[in-house]
């Protein structure tokens, strides 16, 4: 039994109580975290929230999935009372005004926020080191970057700080540090989870999504903030999300995806690992299917443009009159290089050459992975191209960018996309991606649960 | 010196709840940021809910109301407006594309129609800003720079605001519901902004100071730049608004978190359709059937509710009677009280039946209009009304034995009378007015008079 | 500032080398098809559901009045 199911046991059968699930949760966290700093800020009600949930369980009341389990919540979700900040000075003091869609779901089903994870300053960063409240260190790999932009909840995940966090993906921000840091992430499709609330990097990309110890424990949680609302407008029109029934189905008789793309474009040494999970798939019974995705990597700068052009939208309303203080006043370096960059290719004379005609190569890219998907059930792959470089390696912004290749194409197709540890290189952890079509967790979660168990 | 003079007219359509969240749309009944969320307010994280369908329909409407194209068949992006003032909450507006173009108001020509979000209020005097306001759903009409003089561009002003109030999808007057962006040039010259007109009178006033101030530019022998300015109602001038010439860059993009529209033309047609008589055409129609004078119907369609009225009354009355009436007495009497006709207490039946008692002469013109003012104060039945004022109609004996004391009793003024003095016959009716308590006919009165003065004399001889 | 700003530009100068030789097709704005999303217009939030948030909206505000308008700058233009 896995993480997650072990701990839902022992609180369904009163061998834990949700307030000691707690307690035990801020203990580790304040023996841990100092040097981790995955938590921003804790959430000085979870106690109070635990009793509740406590008290309703001793009452034989259904209280819900997540029943008395500790969860993170990314600095970029608003949870009333808690500071939404970002990572961001430029939010530094804003206590949020109301709860995140997702954060109202995780609470009804007997969820408890503990805490505000740590990320990279407004979600632009794959490496945990923007942070206007310092950088977070990877627990799996201790002196190396968690990936980002999700570093906190990723680096959570992996100390055992908490049960399940909310991360955030836009072009690789679960999926980057699950990998990194030898967890589970899945980033859904597109449209399926809500987002009313999570503080805007690219609209038309990010996904609120799952980070946990294992396969069942981010199905869960993705099964508990799924599904269509009347609260906010870009929504696909799906009630409710089932993974778990179908969660050990394995994989045999299904079509697994491999591209020569990817071994070009990822460091062979990680290539290495990702084979021998292809290979695992192969040995319980799935088709190994050859795809073509030609113009894979032009995605990266197209991705760049147009999250850039989003982002700077987004941040207008930062002007420091309601709420905290001007963004341009305080942010850091890369946030301000995509504000820059959103505000020079949004001109009138420049949309044309460069912000349309990046959506042209969104596509171009999306028409490929659709055609791919056409002829397999999931592709599979690595999730990052390098391993993690050390913490405070001087890295150019092209370079830090580069960490993205082969998780950017999911998020210009808005194709679901999930990844679990395969191995490690060094001792560094290396993730495979399962990528599936649009609404095709299920098959992608089937991929990743033959994929986890032990060989 | 030529002047062209366009108009961009921002007009609050009448919804419940505010285009993009759930919040009232009654912002001036209520504590400044009340009537806020997340949404209308840019909290971080906010997104819109899925744009409020009333408002949608109702800018159709008023589009083909103003002789428009609508835009069918075509995706329809709702964009974001770029631009940082503090009455915008998210640093952006969300305005559509056009939904409708190419439409006419007596000779003005609308270029298009679209839809937005009204920002916040902000005071820069006091420097505070109220986002009640914010996010009630905007129509906004752009006019091609047709109208040559503030005189015209009043009227225009004045034609579209009852338009609007035609289609009774619109919020009342009151209050900045409809305000204007007034564009300005004069030959040779740049083309000027002014904002912050929010009234009729402001448009009119605004655009006075402007052709002076643009005339005396150019006779100085400076140019006149292109420019945004700002109306300051309270010295009813205008002042440069923004530092820059260029005109601002709004880098607009489809909001990514709203849905495009597409307007279908069924949707179209059953909107027209449905929808309320345009006053123009209403005008006419009202000439042709019931036969009416133009200045009559031109007061019976000036407001909604006054030709709603006349209509319903005139299945039941002689309408040209009644065209008279509303003319002139109605008219007047809701003028007084300074009501619209729409508010009015009493039933078209009520009006009805007391301008029949005005047809078959069971009360004069001027007993009517005494009931009518009692009617519109507190409606009741006219019959009853009659009973109530004590005008209960003069007996012919009455009249004539009136007429016969007076001719009796004032000697001086029947001689004045014969002698060519015609003054003497308005004091001889003022006269018998007095002896009946004002019951009598005056021109009945007159009539008769006359007859009994001049047969008089006749036989006299 | 000139560094953020001429590293911003790199990857717009790597893109348009990227897209080069590509194809012009549709731009994609939206994930999924779907036109015509609205909502109908209905009764709003009631005085109390919004209270609580106005309480917040205030707190966060760097100033505010008595009344509870926001406290911003005062236009140049109409300091005369």
């Amino acid at each position: 039994m896995g993480r997650t199911l072990e701990k839902l046991d022992s609180i369904n059968r009163g061998e834990l109580s949700a307030v000691d699930n707690v307690w035990q949760a801020l203990e580790r966290i304040e023996k841990l975290d100092k040097k981790i700093n995955s938590f921003i800020e804790l959430n000085s009600n979870a106690v109070a929230e635990a009793e509740a949930v406590h008290r309703r369980l001793q009452r034989g009341e259904k209280v819900g999935k997540l029943e008395g389990l500790v969860i993170g919540v990314k600095s970029n979700l608003n949870v009333t009372g808690l500071r939404a900040t970002c990572a961001s000075r430029t939010l530094d003091n804003y206590v949020s005004t109301y709860d995140a869609d997702v954060v109202k779901r995780v609470r009804a089903a007997g969820g408890i926020v503990i805490g505000v994870n740590n990320m990279d300053e407004f979600a632009c960063g794959s490496s945990g080191e923007t942070s206007a409240f310092g950088p977070t260190d990877n627990p799996a790999a201790p002196g190396h970057i968690p990936g980002g932009s999700s570093s906190g909840g990723g680096a959570a995940i992996a100390a055992g700080l908490c049960d399940l966090c909310l991360g955030t993906d836009t072009g690789g921000s679960i999926r980057n540090p699950a990998s990194h840091c030898g967890v589970v992430g899945v980033k859904p499709t597109y449209g399926l989870v809500p987002r009313q609330g999570l503080i805007d990097l690219g609209m038309s990309l990010d996904q609120i999504g799952s980070i946990a110890p294992d396969v069942v424990g981010a199905a869960l949680l993705l099964e508990t903030i799924a599904g269509k609302t009347q609260n906010e407008c870009v929504m696909l029109d799906v009630d409710k999300a089932r993974y778990l029934d179908r969660l050990g189905d394995g994989v045999k008789g299904m079509r697994v995806g491999v591209s020569q793309k990817f071994r070009d474009l990822t460091d062979p040494a990680v290539m290495g690992v990702i084979d021998k999970s292809v290979e695992k798939l192969r040995e319980f019974g799935a088709e190994i299917v050859d795809v073509q995705l030609p113009n894979l990597e032009r995605g990266l700068t197209a991705y760049y443009l147009i999250v850039s052009v989003e982002f700077f939208s987004g941040t207008r309303k930062f002007d420091g009159r309601k709420y905290g203080k001007r963004i341009e006043d305080v942010c850091g370096e890369e946030v301000l290089r995509r504000i820059m960059r959103g505000r020079y290719i949004s001109q009138k004379e420049y949309r044309g050459k460069f912000y349309q005609r990046a959506l042209q190569v969104r596509t171009l890219v999306r028409q490929e992975l659709m055609a791919a998907l056409e002829k397999v059930d999931v592709i599979v792959g690595p999730t990052v191209p390098k391993l993690p470089h050390r913490l405070g390696a001087k890295l150019t912004p092209m370079e830090m960018y580069a960490y993205d290749y082969l998780t950017i194409p999911a998020n210009l197709a808005g194709i679901c996309a999930g990844v679990v540890k395969a191995g490690d290189v060094g001792g560094i952890p290396v993730g495979v991606q399962a990528q599936g079509k649009i609404l095709g967790e299920s098959d992608m979660f089937r991929v990743m649960h033959v994929l986890e168990a032990k060989a | 010196m030529k002047v062209k003079i366009g108009l961009e007219v921002h007009q609050q359509i009448a919804t419940e709840r505010k285009f993009y969240c759930n919040c009232p749309t009654n912002y001036q009944d209520v504590p400044p940021n009340t009537n806020v969320c997340p949404i209308c307010t840019g909290m971080p994280g906010a997104k819109p809910l899925s744009p409020n369908e009333r408002a949608v329909n109702a800018a159709i409407e008023i589009a083909v109301m103003l002789g428009c194209k609508v835009i069918t068949g075509q995706t329809v992006y709702i964009q974001r407006k770029h631009y940082d003032y503090p009455d915008l909450p998210s640093g952006y507006q969300r305005t559509s594309l056009p939904i409708a173009s190419e439409g006419t108001l007596e000779g003005v020509r609308i270029r298009e129609v679209h839809l937005e979000e009204d920002p916040g209020q902000y005071n820069p005097v006091a420097g505070t800003a109220d986002y009640n306001r914010s996010g009630v759903p905007l129509v906004e009409i752009v006019t091609e720079p047709d109208m040559k003089s503030p005189e015209e561009a009043r009227r225009f002003l004045r034609l579209l605001t009852r338009v609007l109030e035609y289609t009774g999808k619109v919020r009342p007057e009151a209050g900045g519901a409809m305000r204007a962006d007034v564009n300005i040039s004069l030959e040779g010259g740049g083309r000027v902004e002014v904002k912050n007109v929010n009234s009729v009178k402001g448009a009119y006033r605004a655009l006075k100071f402007e052709i002076i101030r643009q005339r005396d530019k150019i006779k100085r022998g400076e140019t006149v730049v292109r420019e945004t300015r700002a109306y300051l109602e309270s010295q009813m001038t205008t002042v440069p608004m923004r530092a820059k010439e260029t005109e601002e860059d709004y880098r607009y993009i489809p909001d990514p978190d709203i849905f495009p529209l597409v307007l279908e033309k069924e949707r179209v047609d059953r909107i027209t359709a449905g929808m309320a008589e345009a006053p123009h055409i209403r005008e006419e129609r009202l000439i042709k059937q019931y036969g009416i004078p133009k200045p009559a119907a031109e007061v019976i369609v000036s407001e909604r509710g006054l030709a709603d009225l006349y209509e319903a009354v005139a299945k039941d009355v002689d309408p040209k009677l009644a065209a008279t009436w509303f003319r002139t007495k109605l008219k007047k009497v809701l003028n007084y009280m300074k009501l619209q006709a729409a508010d009015v207490k009493f039933t078209p039946g009520q009006l009805a039946g007391l301008l029949r008692m005005v047809k078959t002469k069971k009360v004069t013109p001027e007993q009517g209009e005494l009931v009518l003012r009692e009617i519109v104060k507190k409606p009741a039945e006219p019959e009853e009304l009659l009973v109530k004022l004590g005008l209960i109609p003069l007996k012919r004996s009455e009249l004539t034995k009136a007429i016969s004391g007076t001719i009796t009793t004032n000697p001086v003024a029947v001689k004045d009378y014969r002698a060519g003095k015609t003054k003497a016959l308005e004091f001889l009716t003022g006269k018998v007015m007095g002896q009946t308590k004002g019951k009598a006919d005056p021109r009945a009165v007159r009539k008769i008079l006359i007859r009994r003065l001049k047969s008089r004399h006749r036989t006299r001889k | 500032m000139k560094e953020i700003e001429r590293s911003a530009q790199e990857v717009i100068d790597s893109f348009v080398e990227a897209a080069k030789d590509l194809p012009e097709l549709k731009e994609t704005y939206y994930n999924q098809e779907a036109y015509n999303v609205v909502s109908p217009d209905g009764e709003p939030t009631p005085e109390k559901e919004r209270a609580e948030f106005r309480k917040r909206f205030i707190a966060d505000m760097p100033g505010s009045d008595d009344q509870g308008n926001l406290k911003v700058e005062v236009a140049k233009w109409a300091e005369r």
